[in-house]
Protein backbone atom coordinates (compact mmCIF):
# COMPACT_ATOMS: atom_id res chain seq x y z
CA UNK A 1 0.00 0.00 0.00
CA UNK A 2 1.32 3.55 -0.91
CA UNK A 3 1.16 5.54 1.70
CA UNK A 4 0.41 9.41 1.36
CA UNK A 5 2.57 11.58 3.91
CA UNK A 6 1.78 14.96 2.78
CA UNK A 7 -1.50 15.27 3.98
CA UNK A 8 -0.05 13.47 7.51
CA UNK A 9 -0.76 14.88 10.81
CA UNK A 10 2.99 15.48 12.25
CA UNK A 11 1.25 16.54 16.04
CA UNK A 12 -1.44 13.65 15.95
CA UNK A 13 0.28 12.08 18.83
CA UNK A 14 -0.06 14.96 21.01
CA UNK A 15 -3.80 14.85 20.25
CA UNK A 16 -4.31 11.02 20.35
CA UNK A 17 -1.88 10.15 23.12
CA UNK A 18 -0.15 12.63 24.61
CA UNK A 19 3.05 10.17 26.03
CA UNK A 20 6.44 10.25 24.72
CA UNK A 21 7.26 7.16 25.34
CA UNK A 22 5.14 6.15 22.03
CA UNK A 23 8.33 7.92 20.29
CA UNK A 24 10.49 4.80 21.59
CA UNK A 25 8.08 1.85 19.90
CA UNK A 26 10.65 0.48 17.41
CA UNK A 27 7.95 -1.84 15.48
CA UNK A 28 9.65 -4.94 17.39
CA UNK A 29 5.53 -6.50 17.35
CA UNK A 30 5.54 -7.87 20.89
CA UNK A 31 2.42 -6.54 21.19
CA UNK A 32 1.22 -8.62 18.89
CA UNK A 33 2.67 -11.93 20.02
CA UNK A 34 0.29 -13.58 21.79
CA UNK A 35 -3.24 -11.06 21.39
CA UNK A 36 -6.12 -12.52 20.76
CA UNK A 37 -7.31 -10.17 18.34
CA UNK A 38 -4.40 -10.27 16.11
CA UNK A 39 -6.08 -13.61 14.80
CA UNK A 40 -9.27 -10.99 14.27
CA UNK A 41 -10.61 -10.47 10.71
CA UNK A 42 -9.16 -7.42 10.20
CA UNK A 43 -6.53 -8.29 12.97
CA UNK A 44 -5.93 -6.00 15.37
CA UNK A 45 -1.80 -4.98 14.50
CA UNK A 46 -1.27 -2.67 17.41
CA UNK A 47 2.29 -1.85 16.40
CA UNK A 48 0.65 -0.83 13.17
CA UNK A 49 -1.79 2.06 15.03
CA UNK A 50 1.55 3.06 16.75
CA UNK A 51 3.19 3.59 13.69
CA UNK A 52 0.10 5.45 12.23
CA UNK A 53 -0.46 7.67 15.22
CA UNK A 54 3.63 8.41 15.27
CA UNK A 55 3.32 9.10 11.50
CA UNK A 56 0.41 11.20 11.69
CA UNK A 57 -2.03 9.41 9.26
CA UNK A 58 -5.28 10.81 10.54
CA UNK A 59 -7.67 9.65 7.84
CA UNK A 60 -5.99 5.69 7.72
CA UNK A 61 -6.36 6.26 11.76
CA UNK A 62 -9.86 7.72 11.87
CA UNK A 63 -11.42 5.06 9.56
CA UNK A 64 -9.40 1.98 11.68
CA UNK A 65 -11.93 -0.10 13.13
CA UNK A 66 -9.64 -2.57 14.85
CA UNK A 67 -9.28 -1.29 18.37
CA UNK A 68 -12.15 -2.05 19.03
CA UNK A 69 -12.03 -5.71 19.02
CA UNK A 70 -9.29 -5.24 22.23
CA UNK A 71 -10.29 -8.12 24.65
CA UNK A 72 -8.49 -5.50 27.26
CA UNK A 73 -6.01 -8.27 28.52
CA UNK A 74 -3.51 -6.15 28.80
CA UNK A 75 -0.41 -9.00 27.80
CA UNK A 76 0.59 -6.00 25.47
CA UNK A 77 1.11 -3.75 28.35
CA UNK A 78 3.27 -6.03 30.47
CA UNK A 79 5.57 -7.42 27.63
CA UNK A 80 6.40 -4.19 25.37
CA UNK A 81 9.84 -3.24 25.80
CA UNK A 82 9.75 0.48 25.41
CA UNK A 83 6.79 0.61 28.19
CA UNK A 84 4.51 2.35 25.41
CA UNK A 85 1.40 1.02 27.37
CA UNK A 86 -0.31 -0.28 23.78
CA UNK A 87 -3.02 -0.97 25.95
CA UNK A 88 -3.50 2.59 27.27
CA UNK A 89 -2.87 3.05 23.13
CA UNK A 90 -5.82 1.80 22.54
CA UNK A 91 -7.87 3.28 24.61
CA UNK A 92 -6.65 6.60 23.60
CA UNK A 93 -6.92 5.70 20.01
CA UNK A 94 -10.66 4.63 20.45
CA UNK A 95 -11.19 7.53 23.12
CA UNK A 96 -10.08 10.28 19.67
CA UNK A 97 -12.03 8.18 17.28
CA UNK A 98 -15.63 9.06 19.84
CA UNK A 99 -14.60 12.52 20.23
CA UNK A 100 -14.03 13.13 16.15
CA UNK A 101 -16.73 11.02 14.93
CA UNK A 102 -19.66 10.51 17.36
CA UNK A 103 -20.56 7.31 15.52
CA UNK A 104 -18.16 5.43 17.73
CA UNK A 105 -19.29 6.43 20.55
CA UNK A 106 -20.55 3.38 22.65
CA UNK A 107 -24.18 2.45 23.08
CA UNK A 108 -23.34 0.67 26.23
CA UNK A 109 -22.81 4.61 28.08
CA UNK A 110 -26.84 4.90 27.35
CA UNK A 111 -27.15 1.85 29.90
CA UNK A 112 -25.31 2.73 32.29
CA UNK A 113 -26.41 6.61 32.33
CA UNK A 114 -29.54 5.27 32.61
CA UNK A 115 -30.00 2.80 35.43
CA UNK A 116 -25.70 2.99 36.21
CA UNK A 117 -25.01 -0.63 34.65
CA UNK A 118 -24.55 -2.26 31.31
CA UNK A 119 -26.51 -5.27 32.61
CA UNK A 120 -30.13 -4.79 34.68
CA UNK A 121 -28.72 -5.29 37.85
CA UNK A 122 -31.59 -6.34 40.30
CA UNK A 123 -34.24 -6.70 38.72
CA UNK A 124 -33.86 -10.42 38.51
CA UNK A 125 -35.83 -11.00 42.06
CA UNK A 126 -37.20 -13.97 41.56
CA UNK A 127 -33.99 -16.20 40.90
CA UNK A 128 -32.01 -13.89 43.38
CA UNK A 129 -34.80 -15.45 45.63
CA UNK A 130 -35.06 -19.10 44.70
CA UNK A 131 -30.83 -18.89 45.38
CA UNK A 132 -31.22 -17.18 48.60
CA UNK A 133 -29.59 -13.76 47.86
CA UNK A 134 -31.15 -10.29 49.03
CA UNK A 135 -31.94 -7.33 47.46
CA UNK A 136 -29.31 -5.28 46.06
CA UNK A 137 -28.82 -1.58 47.23
CA UNK A 138 -28.12 -0.98 43.33
CA UNK A 139 -27.61 3.05 41.89
CA UNK A 140 -31.61 2.43 39.88
CA UNK A 141 -33.14 1.36 43.41
CA UNK A 142 -31.93 4.95 44.46
CA UNK A 143 -33.61 7.79 42.45
CA UNK A 144 -31.78 10.82 44.21
CA UNK A 145 -28.27 8.86 43.94
CA UNK A 146 -29.17 8.00 39.74
CA UNK A 147 -30.05 11.55 39.33
CA UNK A 148 -27.00 12.70 40.89
CA UNK A 149 -24.65 10.26 39.00
CA UNK A 150 -26.37 11.49 35.89
CA UNK A 151 -25.50 15.35 36.36
CA UNK A 152 -22.27 14.31 37.26
CA UNK A 153 -21.91 12.44 33.97
CA UNK A 154 -23.12 15.68 31.93
CA UNK A 155 -20.85 17.78 33.12
CA UNK A 156 -17.79 15.54 30.83
CA UNK A 157 -17.40 16.84 27.22
CA UNK A 158 -18.21 13.84 25.18
CA UNK A 159 -21.74 13.19 27.38
CA UNK A 160 -22.83 16.91 27.32
CA UNK A 161 -21.81 17.39 23.11
CA UNK A 162 -24.07 14.31 22.72
CA UNK A 163 -26.82 14.85 24.71
CA UNK A 164 -29.19 13.84 22.26
CA UNK A 165 -28.34 10.49 22.72
CA UNK A 166 -30.06 10.30 26.30
CA UNK A 167 -32.96 12.16 25.98
CA UNK A 168 -35.57 8.99 26.53
CA UNK A 169 -33.91 8.90 30.14
CA UNK A 170 -34.78 12.40 31.52
CA UNK B 1 -10.99 -8.76 57.78
CA UNK B 2 -14.33 -6.99 56.15
CA UNK B 3 -14.21 -5.79 52.39
CA UNK B 4 -16.27 -3.99 50.47
CA UNK B 5 -17.47 -6.08 47.62
CA UNK B 6 -17.61 -4.94 44.62
CA UNK B 7 -20.54 -6.92 42.22
CA UNK B 8 -19.93 -5.81 38.60
CA UNK B 9 -22.64 -6.44 36.43
CA UNK B 10 -22.78 -9.79 35.08
CA UNK B 11 -22.48 -11.70 38.47
CA UNK B 12 -25.48 -10.35 39.77
CA UNK B 13 -27.78 -10.19 36.54
CA UNK B 14 -27.06 -13.03 35.17
CA UNK B 15 -24.60 -15.71 37.47
CA UNK B 16 -26.20 -15.17 40.56
CA UNK B 17 -24.98 -18.58 41.83
CA UNK B 18 -21.94 -17.21 41.94
CA UNK B 19 -22.58 -14.21 44.19
CA UNK B 20 -24.22 -17.29 46.11
CA UNK B 21 -20.77 -18.61 46.38
CA UNK B 22 -19.11 -16.20 47.24
CA UNK B 23 -21.48 -14.84 50.02
CA UNK B 24 -21.85 -17.88 51.22
CA UNK B 25 -17.81 -19.21 51.48
CA UNK B 26 -16.19 -15.56 52.26
CA UNK B 27 -17.58 -15.33 55.78
CA UNK B 28 -17.36 -18.85 56.64
CA UNK B 29 -13.40 -18.40 55.87
CA UNK B 30 -12.92 -14.66 58.33
CA UNK B 31 -13.88 -12.08 55.62
CA UNK B 32 -16.25 -10.21 55.57
CA UNK B 33 -18.21 -8.86 52.34
CA UNK B 34 -19.92 -5.37 52.97
CA UNK B 35 -22.30 -3.62 50.02
CA UNK B 36 -21.39 -0.78 48.28
CA UNK B 37 -24.45 1.00 48.08
CA UNK B 38 -25.35 3.36 44.97
CA UNK B 39 -22.17 1.46 42.95
CA UNK B 40 -21.89 1.95 39.00
CA UNK B 41 -20.72 0.36 36.17
CA UNK B 42 -16.74 -0.06 36.89
CA UNK B 43 -16.82 1.33 34.26
CA UNK B 44 -16.61 -1.39 31.53
CA UNK B 45 -13.75 -0.72 29.17
CA UNK B 46 -16.09 -0.54 26.35
CA UNK B 47 -17.89 2.28 27.77
CA UNK B 48 -16.49 5.34 29.28
CA UNK B 49 -12.99 4.23 28.83
CA UNK B 50 -13.63 4.09 25.55
CA UNK B 51 -14.96 7.45 24.95
CA UNK B 52 -13.64 10.26 26.81
CA UNK B 53 -10.93 10.67 30.43
CA UNK B 54 -13.51 12.89 32.58
CA UNK B 55 -16.49 10.08 32.41
CA UNK B 56 -13.89 7.43 32.78
CA UNK B 57 -12.55 8.48 35.79
CA UNK B 58 -15.51 10.06 37.24
CA UNK B 59 -17.01 6.87 37.57
CA UNK B 60 -13.98 5.55 38.99
CA UNK B 61 -14.05 8.13 41.42
CA UNK B 62 -17.68 7.58 42.58
CA UNK B 63 -17.14 4.22 42.80
CA UNK B 64 -13.78 4.19 44.80
CA UNK B 65 -15.18 7.16 46.98
CA UNK B 66 -17.91 4.95 47.97
CA UNK B 67 -15.27 2.13 49.60
CA UNK B 68 -13.35 4.86 50.92
CA UNK B 69 -16.52 5.79 52.74
CA UNK B 70 -17.07 2.27 54.34
CA UNK B 71 -13.07 2.34 55.49
CA UNK B 72 -12.47 -0.88 53.52
CA UNK B 73 -10.19 -2.24 50.42
CA UNK B 74 -12.64 -3.68 47.66
CA UNK B 75 -12.71 -7.18 46.58
CA UNK B 76 -13.81 -7.84 43.15
CA UNK B 77 -14.28 -11.14 41.21
CA UNK B 78 -14.80 -9.79 37.98
CA UNK B 79 -11.43 -9.62 35.91
CA UNK B 80 -12.74 -6.38 33.80
CA UNK B 81 -13.52 -4.61 36.75
CA UNK B 82 -10.64 -5.67 38.75
CA UNK B 83 -8.71 -3.99 35.77
CA UNK B 84 -10.52 -0.65 35.57
CA UNK B 85 -11.15 -0.04 38.93
CA UNK B 86 -6.97 -0.63 38.84
CA UNK B 87 -6.53 1.66 36.12
CA UNK B 88 -9.01 4.51 37.55
CA UNK B 89 -6.94 4.13 40.98
CA UNK B 90 -3.82 4.39 39.63
CA UNK B 91 -5.06 7.48 37.69
CA UNK B 92 -6.47 8.77 39.81
CA UNK B 93 -3.85 8.53 42.58
CA UNK B 94 -0.62 9.84 40.13
CA UNK B 95 -2.34 12.80 38.28
CA UNK B 96 -3.38 15.42 40.75
CA UNK B 97 -4.92 17.06 37.82
CA UNK B 98 -7.34 14.64 37.05
CA UNK B 99 -7.91 13.75 41.10
CA UNK B 100 -8.91 17.61 41.42
CA UNK B 101 -10.94 17.57 38.13
CA UNK B 102 -12.73 14.31 39.37
CA UNK B 103 -13.23 15.64 42.59
CA UNK B 104 -14.86 19.24 41.23
CA UNK B 105 -17.00 16.76 39.36
CA UNK B 106 -17.65 14.61 42.68
CA UNK B 107 -18.29 17.69 44.58
CA UNK B 108 -22.20 18.16 44.18
CA UNK B 109 -22.92 14.44 44.85
CA UNK B 110 -21.31 15.01 48.14
CA UNK B 111 -18.02 12.52 47.31
CA UNK B 112 -14.62 12.67 47.53
CA UNK B 113 -11.74 10.07 45.85
CA UNK B 114 -8.58 10.32 48.03
CA UNK B 115 -7.35 6.89 46.46
CA UNK B 116 -7.20 5.53 50.37
CA UNK B 117 -8.72 2.22 49.32
CA UNK B 118 -6.94 -0.99 47.92
CA UNK B 119 -8.55 -2.92 44.98
CA UNK B 120 -8.50 -6.82 45.47
CA UNK B 121 -9.45 -9.76 43.52
CA UNK B 122 -10.97 -12.57 45.14
CA UNK B 123 -8.19 -15.21 43.64
CA UNK B 124 -5.92 -12.72 45.67
CA UNK B 125 -7.82 -12.31 49.08
CA UNK B 126 -8.20 -16.63 48.77
CA UNK B 127 -4.49 -16.86 48.24
CA UNK B 128 -2.47 -14.76 50.26
CA UNK B 129 -5.04 -13.55 53.01
CA UNK B 130 -6.82 -16.97 53.52
CA UNK B 131 -4.03 -19.83 52.08
CA UNK B 132 -4.80 -22.69 50.81
CA UNK B 133 -3.82 -24.23 54.12
CA UNK B 134 -6.80 -22.74 55.66
CA UNK B 135 -8.83 -23.60 52.99
CA UNK B 136 -7.98 -27.13 52.72
CA UNK B 137 -8.83 -27.59 56.78
CA UNK B 138 -12.56 -25.94 56.33
CA UNK B 139 -13.92 -27.90 53.54
CA UNK B 140 -16.26 -31.19 54.74
CA UNK B 141 -15.71 -32.79 51.44
CA UNK B 142 -12.98 -33.45 48.75
CA UNK B 143 -12.12 -33.37 45.09
CA UNK B 144 -9.69 -36.39 45.39
CA UNK B 145 -9.22 -38.25 42.64
CA UNK B 146 -10.93 -35.10 40.11
CA UNK B 147 -8.45 -33.59 37.53
CA UNK B 148 -9.34 -30.38 35.92
CA UNK B 149 -7.33 -27.24 34.46
CA UNK B 150 -7.13 -23.70 35.63
CA UNK B 151 -8.14 -20.58 33.02
CA UNK B 152 -6.43 -17.41 34.78
CA UNK B 153 -7.72 -14.06 34.39
CA UNK B 154 -5.50 -11.87 32.51
CA UNK B 155 -6.93 -9.13 33.92
CA UNK B 156 -5.44 -10.02 37.43
CA UNK B 157 -1.88 -10.57 35.49
CA UNK B 158 -1.07 -7.72 33.67
CA UNK B 159 0.09 -5.19 33.59
CA UNK B 160 1.89 -6.87 36.83
CA UNK B 161 3.27 -3.69 38.72
CA UNK B 162 -0.60 -2.33 38.78
CA UNK B 163 -2.78 -5.18 39.23
CA UNK B 164 -0.62 -8.22 40.50
CA UNK B 165 -0.38 -10.09 43.00
CA UNK B 166 1.61 -13.22 41.88
CA UNK B 167 5.40 -14.16 42.43
CA UNK B 168 5.46 -14.31 38.58
CA UNK B 169 2.84 -12.82 35.86
CA UNK B 170 4.36 -15.42 32.95
CA UNK B 171 3.54 -18.31 35.85
CA UNK B 172 0.77 -17.63 37.75
CA UNK B 173 0.30 -20.08 40.86
CA UNK B 174 -2.39 -18.68 42.99
CA UNK B 175 -5.98 -20.36 41.27
CA UNK B 176 -3.55 -23.67 40.72
CA UNK B 177 -3.42 -24.08 44.74
CA UNK B 178 -6.61 -23.40 45.71
CA UNK B 179 -7.87 -25.73 43.30
CA UNK B 180 -5.43 -28.00 44.71
CA UNK B 181 -6.03 -27.44 47.76
CA UNK B 182 -10.09 -28.46 47.68
CA UNK B 183 -8.15 -32.29 46.76
CA UNK B 184 -8.17 -32.12 42.78
CA UNK B 185 -5.32 -32.14 40.66
CA UNK B 186 -4.73 -29.80 38.06
CA UNK B 187 -3.15 -30.70 34.63
CA UNK B 188 -0.94 -28.78 32.76
CA UNK B 189 -1.55 -28.25 29.35
CA UNK B 190 0.58 -26.31 26.38
CA UNK B 191 -2.53 -23.40 26.10
CA UNK B 192 -2.49 -22.98 29.90
CA UNK B 193 -1.99 -19.20 30.12
CA UNK B 194 -4.12 -18.58 27.30
CA UNK B 195 -6.63 -15.50 27.51
CA UNK B 196 -10.29 -17.23 27.18
CA UNK B 197 -10.79 -14.60 23.97
CA UNK B 198 -13.78 -13.40 25.47
CA UNK B 199 -13.57 -9.92 27.05
CA UNK B 200 -13.89 -6.82 24.88
CA UNK B 201 -14.74 -6.84 20.62
CA UNK B 202 -13.17 -9.49 19.37
CA UNK B 203 -15.63 -12.53 19.79
CA UNK B 204 -18.59 -9.31 18.81
CA UNK B 205 -16.12 -8.21 15.69
CA UNK B 206 -14.54 -11.60 14.45
CA UNK B 207 -16.90 -14.31 15.33
CA UNK B 208 -15.62 -16.98 13.26
CA UNK B 209 -11.75 -16.46 14.12
CA UNK B 210 -13.01 -15.49 18.04
CA UNK B 211 -14.38 -19.29 17.72
CA UNK B 212 -11.33 -20.78 16.57
CA UNK B 213 -9.23 -18.98 19.28
CA UNK B 214 -11.31 -21.09 21.68
CA UNK B 215 -11.88 -23.88 20.17
CA UNK B 216 -7.94 -24.28 20.14
CA UNK B 217 -7.47 -24.13 23.75
CA UNK B 218 -10.38 -26.33 24.18
CA UNK B 219 -9.04 -28.89 21.71
CA UNK B 220 -5.61 -28.62 23.45
CA UNK B 221 -7.74 -28.97 26.87
CA UNK B 222 -9.57 -32.18 25.52
CA UNK B 223 -6.13 -33.80 24.27
CA UNK B 224 -3.23 -33.05 26.80
CA UNK B 225 -5.14 -33.37 30.03
CA UNK B 226 -7.69 -35.43 32.16
CA UNK B 227 -9.54 -32.36 32.51
CA UNK B 228 -13.00 -33.40 34.07
CA UNK B 229 -13.81 -29.59 34.80
CA UNK B 230 -12.33 -25.71 34.30
CA UNK B 231 -12.20 -23.44 37.05
CA UNK B 232 -11.76 -19.83 36.19
CA UNK B 233 -12.44 -16.99 38.79
CA UNK B 234 -13.90 -14.09 36.73
CA UNK B 235 -17.30 -13.85 35.22
CA UNK B 236 -16.14 -13.48 31.46
CA UNK B 237 -14.21 -16.27 31.87
CA UNK B 238 -17.21 -18.30 33.19
CA UNK B 239 -19.88 -17.03 30.81
CA UNK B 240 -17.59 -17.17 27.65
CA UNK B 241 -15.62 -20.78 28.56
CA UNK B 242 -19.17 -22.39 29.42
CA UNK B 243 -21.17 -20.94 26.32
CA UNK B 244 -18.94 -21.38 23.56
CA UNK B 245 -18.87 -25.07 24.25
CA UNK B 246 -22.57 -24.74 23.44
CA UNK B 247 -22.22 -22.81 20.66
CA UNK B 248 -19.12 -25.00 19.56
CA UNK B 249 -21.46 -28.09 19.75
CA UNK B 250 -24.04 -26.86 18.25
CA UNK B 251 -22.11 -25.86 14.98
CA UNK B 252 -20.45 -29.40 14.85
CA UNK B 253 -24.39 -30.96 14.80
CA UNK B 254 -22.46 -33.04 17.74
CA UNK B 255 -21.79 -33.45 21.51
CA UNK B 256 -17.83 -33.00 20.96
CA UNK B 257 -17.47 -30.14 24.04
CA UNK B 258 -18.78 -31.26 27.79
CA UNK B 259 -16.51 -29.74 30.13
CA UNK B 260 -18.55 -28.27 33.03
CA UNK B 261 -16.77 -24.80 34.13
CA UNK B 262 -17.14 -22.88 37.67
CA UNK B 263 -15.96 -20.36 39.38
CA UNK B 264 -13.47 -21.36 42.25
CA UNK B 265 -16.24 -20.14 44.79
CA UNK B 266 -18.43 -22.45 43.13
CA UNK B 267 -16.17 -25.39 43.56
CA UNK B 268 -15.72 -24.16 46.95
CA UNK B 269 -18.75 -23.65 48.02
CA UNK B 270 -19.61 -27.33 47.36
CA UNK B 271 -16.63 -28.86 48.95
CA UNK B 272 -17.83 -26.80 52.27
CA UNK B 273 -20.78 -28.59 51.77
CA UNK B 274 -23.23 -25.86 50.55
CA UNK B 275 -26.21 -26.89 48.36
CA UNK B 276 -25.45 -27.09 44.70
CA UNK B 277 -29.00 -25.72 43.91
CA UNK B 278 -27.56 -22.54 45.38
CA UNK B 279 -24.44 -22.17 44.63
CA UNK B 280 -23.80 -24.05 41.47
CA UNK B 281 -27.31 -23.70 39.66
CA UNK B 282 -26.52 -21.62 36.08
CA UNK B 283 -24.59 -23.34 33.33
CA UNK B 284 -24.72 -24.04 29.56
CA UNK B 285 -22.92 -27.46 29.78
CA UNK B 286 -24.16 -29.87 32.84
CA UNK B 287 -22.35 -29.86 35.63
CA UNK B 288 -23.87 -33.27 37.26
CA UNK B 289 -20.62 -35.13 36.49
CA UNK B 290 -19.16 -33.02 39.19
CA UNK B 291 -22.07 -32.27 41.36
CA UNK B 292 -23.23 -35.87 41.94
CA UNK B 293 -20.03 -36.47 43.82
CA UNK B 294 -21.26 -33.93 46.65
Amino acid sequence: MEIDFSASNKNLWKEVYDNENLHHCYNCGTCITGCPASFGNPPLLVRNLARMVILGLEEELLDDPTPWSCVSCTRCEEMCPMDVKPFELILAIRKWQSLSDPTYIPTAIVEIYSRGYTQPVGTNTEMRESLGLHELPTISNQPEKLKLFREMLMKTPVMSENDYMFMGDE
Amino acid sequence: MDLCFFLGCNMPAIRPDVESAIRLTMPALGVNLVDLSGYVCCPAFGAFPSMDTESQFATSGWNLSLAEEQGHDIMVQCGSCYSSLHMGLEHLHEDEELRARVNDLLKPSGREVQCTTKVRHISDVLYNEVGPEKIAEKIKKKLNGVHGIVQYPCHTLFPSEVVGFEESPRKPVALRRLTEALGATVDAFSLEYQCCGGAGGFAKTSPAEADAFTKTKLDAIINETKAEFIVVSCITCLMYMDGIQEKLNKQAGKEIYNIPVFDYNQLLALCMGFDGHKVAAISKIPRDSILRRF
